[in-house]
């Protein structure tokens, strides 16, 4: 009984990644197929021609890396104001606690278009802010904040304080407390939300539609593309980052593998 | 995107570019032209013609990757192109440049192309929001067709000029059902029930509706309307009608959930390629005709964006072009040029129809499309 | 002493400082904006005129209720559905993952890499009428032999379900990692089965994780709209959508406008109800 729950779990598990990957499958499987037309509905048969070509759509690699530039940015400073908030709304309380814990709320609730316009009428009226990659940049670190904050607190709370209290106890002023214990015991809701946020900002199209200038990001250019058909080059783009971001991740794992084997 | 065609129309296309260069014609028409190429009095060219345009529609020089007749452009005239292909919806592009526009604020734009189909384009025009052309730097101008000379939004060519036509007609899989090949048979044949789609904008769809009644959709009264939106709405009730679809039918379409649907003709060039299955023609009672038009949003410089409309204008240069695009060309002569280079293309009906073609499609009542009621009974029936 | 040590009362506020000050310039003001805009009157061709429009607020929940309750009950489906997905799935990252976790939690914002349009394609090459997934159905009787799975509510109920479900399970993650796993050892040398463990001690744990991941869930499904826009038929239409038309194809902007805090008040509201009902301090700490 014990190894049928157990190995249950793992089924049901394996179901969901696969569910969750399936679609990426059939992304890849199509950046290899071979239509004649602009189109890539049905598949044609097997090329490598779009992989050796991979740059062969203009505007498509710069709108690629501008996504991915802003997405590292904004979800760097959105985890650091995100955990911040989390902290102050978890671990004191102030006068606007509720206040401040709702406002995290509402950028999540509103609608983008009109989020979208409406941040778009203040960067035209503030003549500070010019409309391309700041502006994108502001927008993207706006709406990832909320969704940093509730990811961490869901490990602030609940949080075993004895842990801080026993290093306080043995003579570590606050800073070191944190740096020390609490930071790596919160590591990976940060990491989550970091995540999150790159996830958000990544695949973002009506708000930085509106308050992207000229600038053309990867969702930009793929929902302009497909009003006449979107190029393999995109699934060959998607796979790339794909494979890559998971590359550096077994890298991490490899890495962390050999430091266990080191010596204390 | 001529690299995505087989090798032999890749190599096609391009010694027909090669020699639309090469045609002697095509230096006597740049340099000359009626003198308006160079300068006109005392204007100057900006340095950069900043130009928003829909995605994949230019002509892309398969060696340098980038729209040829821009590079050629630029040779001639030494104004780089700032081409950005970000219009992806005549409703979404407005919506965003509304903002700086009712502020009296530039876009930062020479040119942008919208569709004469939504009532976008006739606003821009209203609202005075566009710049007026430089005329005098577009002798080219009587090489428009003559159907394009006096449209409704802006009778007298003020401040547009086309860029590429579309029409819009009924496409249908002949393997999973019979042609069809009239509105009533789209919407009223049982065999297709829940397999079928129209566009949604009620410019392509319900004018097709009004031709298939018997209406004439370039002078919309409130009883035409009515009876097409009601027929509509009664298919899309029953589940006949599938979904209201903007170009996203291609999927469905290619894929066998849809056996017919309301489609625009360039979409189909490319789909046939894939799959010679699928058919495209204008209905019987008439199809829609439908055109990107040119405007120069206000701040941008009309001067330089004149001298490119202009260039755009010359038959060769316009040959080149609808090769490229596969939409049809408003420019006369353009055919005549092509078919010296290439003349399976030139016959190619969806690229230059005929005459007996065109005579068969209409254009929206450029009123119809600026009433708010009709506008909020179509939402309506597209279910917001 | 240390200096937070001096400035203990400052240390709230200077840790919300930096996120509440740029929330406040681009959330704030944009929204404020919003709402003097909900309560203009006029129409696109003539302008707009501030005048205290109440009559849009009225309007939009008189003309559009059903669509609002169609979009909460088509989010809240979605979440159920996310949970239920999610939570074997971070259960089993949290606990069996070992140093693969990082690797795996990538994984599941994977999709989000290849955009929302292509993902969506994708899946509905998956679900076509003629393909492999609504034929096995038909075959086995759940769909009739013209039954499909595109356009219709099923689908954008699954679309919505998909496209939310790190927002999920990334939060049930954090919570179900930060468990000491010695308090299930605990339970279970006290004599409680791995059912009781679970449902005593690590689900309640959990269930920080359980309320932030329903929430980052719920409340952006509320205001979506492009999987009714591409999955659905006119009957899926949510609020998301008529603010959409009401934006881009009616350009009435106020209308857009209060039907958008008509959507905000009733999300704040039932969070207000939900936060109650579970207790504040699994939503506050």
């Amino acid at each position: 009984m014990r190894f049928v729950r157990r190995h249950l779990l793992t089924a049901y598990a394996m179901l969901a990644f696969a569910y969750l990957l399936v679609p990426i499958a059939v992304v890849i499987a199509f950046s290899f197929n071979n239509p004649a037309g602009r189109y890539n509905y049905t598949w044609k048969g097997f090329t490598l021609d779009h992989w050796r070509n991979w740059d062969g759509v203009p505007g498509l690699r710069e709108a690629m890396t501008l996504s991915l530039e802003i997405a590292l940015i904004a979800s760097i400073v959105a985890t650091v104001l995100g955990t911040l908030i989390a902290l102050a709304l978890v671990r004191y309380g102030f006068r606007g606690r509720g206040g401040t814990n709702l406002l995290i709320f509402v950028p999540m609730a509103t609608p983008e278009v009109v989020l979208a316009a409406s941040l778009l009428t203040l960067f035209l009226n503030v003549s500070l802010f010019q409309l391309g990659f700041t502006t994108i940049l502001i927008a993207h670190v706006m709406f990832c904040i909320s969704y940093v904050v509730v990811t961490v607190k869901a490990r602030l709370i609940g949080f075993d304080r004895s842990l801080e209290e026993a290093a306080m106890d043995l003579g570590a002023n606050e800073l070191t407390t944190f740096t020390k214990v609490t930071l790596p015991l919160i590591a990976p809701a940060i990491l989550a939300g970091a995540l999150l946020s790159f996830a958000l900002s990544v695949d973002d199209f009506v708000v930085t539609y509106f308050n992207a200038g000229s600038r053309v990001t990867f969702p930009i250019f793929v929902w302009g593309a497909a009003q006449r058909g979107v190029p393999p080059q995109v699934n060959v783009m998607g796979t790339v980052i794909f494979v890559v971001a998971l590359s550096l991740m077994v890298v991490n794992v490899l890495y962390q593998r050999r430091r266990e084997g080191q010596p204390a | 995107m001529t690299h995505r065609l087989t090798r032999q129309e890749l190599l096609r296309r391009a010694a027909f570019g090669a020699a639309v260069v090469s045609v002697p014609g095509l230096a006597a028409a740049c340099g000359g032209g009626g003198g308006g190429s160079a300068s006109s009095g005392t204007q100057k060219l900006a340095d950069t013609l900043r130009f928003s345009n829909w995605p994949l529609y230019i002509d892309v020089n398969p060696k340098t990757k980038r729209p040829g007749t821009l590079e050629a452009f630029t040779k001639k005239t030494g104004v780089k192109v700032d081409y950005v292909e970000d219009i992806n919806s005549n409703s979404e592009y407005f919506g965003k440049i509304q903002g700086p526009l009712s502020r009296g604020q530039s876009i930062n734009k020479d040119i942008i192309v919208l569709t004469d189909n939504e009532r976008y384009l006739s606003l821009m025009i209203d609202k005075g929001w566009v710049e007026k052309l430089d005329k005098d730097a577009i002798p080219n101008i009587i090489n428009l067709v003559d159907v394009q000379k006096h449209p409704g939004f802006d009778p007298d060519r003020d401040y547009s000029l086309p860029w590429q036509s579309g029409m819009t007609g009924i496409a249908y899989n002949s393997k999973l059902t019979k042609p069809i090949l009239s509105i009533d048979q789209l919407l009223e044949d049982k065999s297709l029930k829940g397999q079928v789609t129209v566009l949604n904008d009620f410019a392509d769809t319900l004018g097709l509706v009004m031709l298939a009644n018997g209406d004439d959709p370039s002078k919309v009264t409130d009883d035409m309307f009515k009876s097409a939106l009601d027929r509509v709405k009664a298919a899309s009730d029953s589940g006949h009608i599938r979904q209201f679809t903007g170009n996203d039918y291609a999927g469905p379409l290619s894929k066998g959930d849809l056996k017919a649907c309301v489609a625009w003709s360039g979409d189909i060039v490319q789909l046939q390629a894939d799959n010679p299955n699928l058919k495209w023609n204008i209905p019987k009672a008439g199809g829609m005709i439908w055109t990107d038009n040119m405007i120069i949003p206000k701040g941008g410089d009309a001067y330089t964006a004149s001298v490119y409309m202009n260039y755009v204008y010359i038959p060769a240069v316009a040959a080149k072009m609808a090769a490229g695009i596969q939409y049809v060309t408003p420019v006369k002569g353009a055919r005549e040029a092509a078919s010296k280079v290439d003349p399976a293309l030139a016959g190619n009906e969806l690229i230059f129809p005929s005459d007996a073609t065109l005579s068969k499609v209409h254009l929206i009542d450029p009123d119809a499309l600026k009433n708010q009621s009709y506008n909020e009974q179509w939402q309506a029936v597209l279910g917001a | 002493m240390s200096f937070f040590h001096r400035h203990r009362g400052l240390t709230p506020y200077m840790l919300l400082f930096p996120g509440l000050l740029w929330l406040a310039i681009f959330f704030l003001v944009p929204l404020g904006f919003l709402g003097y805009q909900s309560l203009q009157s006029g129409t696109f061709d003539v302008g707009y005129a501030f005048d205290w429009a109440w009559g849009n607020y009225w309007d939009a929940l008189q003309r559009y209720h059903a669509w609002l309750f169609r979009s909460l009950l088509y989010a809240g489906l979605a979440t159920l559905l996310a949970l239920v997905i999610s939570y074997p799935l971070a259960y089993w990252i949290a606990f069996r993952g070992g140093r693969w976790k990082n690797l795996l939690l990538v994984l599941i914002i994977a999709p989000f890499f290849v955009t929302y349009l292509i993902r969506t394609l994708a899946w509905e090459t998956i679900l076509a009428d003629q393909g492999p997934v609504v034929g096995l159905l038909r075959d086995v009787g759940v769909l009739g032999d013209n039954g499909r799975l595109l356009a219709t509510s099923t689908a954008v109920v699954a679309g919505i379900t998909y496209n939310f479900l790190p927002f999920m399970a990334l939060p049930l993650y954090v919570a179900l990692e930060g468990i000491d796993e010695r308090l299930i050892e605990a339970a279970e040398d006290l004599y409680a089965s791995r059912v009781q463990a679970f449902l005593r001690v690590t689900l309640p744990l959990s269930m920080p994780g359980v309320v932030a991941g329903t929430l980052l869930t719920f409340i952006p499904a509320t205001g979506d709209f492009i999987n009714a826009q591409l999955l659905g038929t006119p009957n899926q239409a949510m609020i998301g959508n008529v603010i959409q038309s009401k934006f881009f194809n009616l350009l009435d902007y106020p209308g857009a406008a209060a039907l958008s805090f008509a959507l905000m008040a009733a999300v704040l509201i039932l969070i207000a109800v939900y936060a109650r009902a579970i207790g504040t301090e699994k939503l506050t700490g």
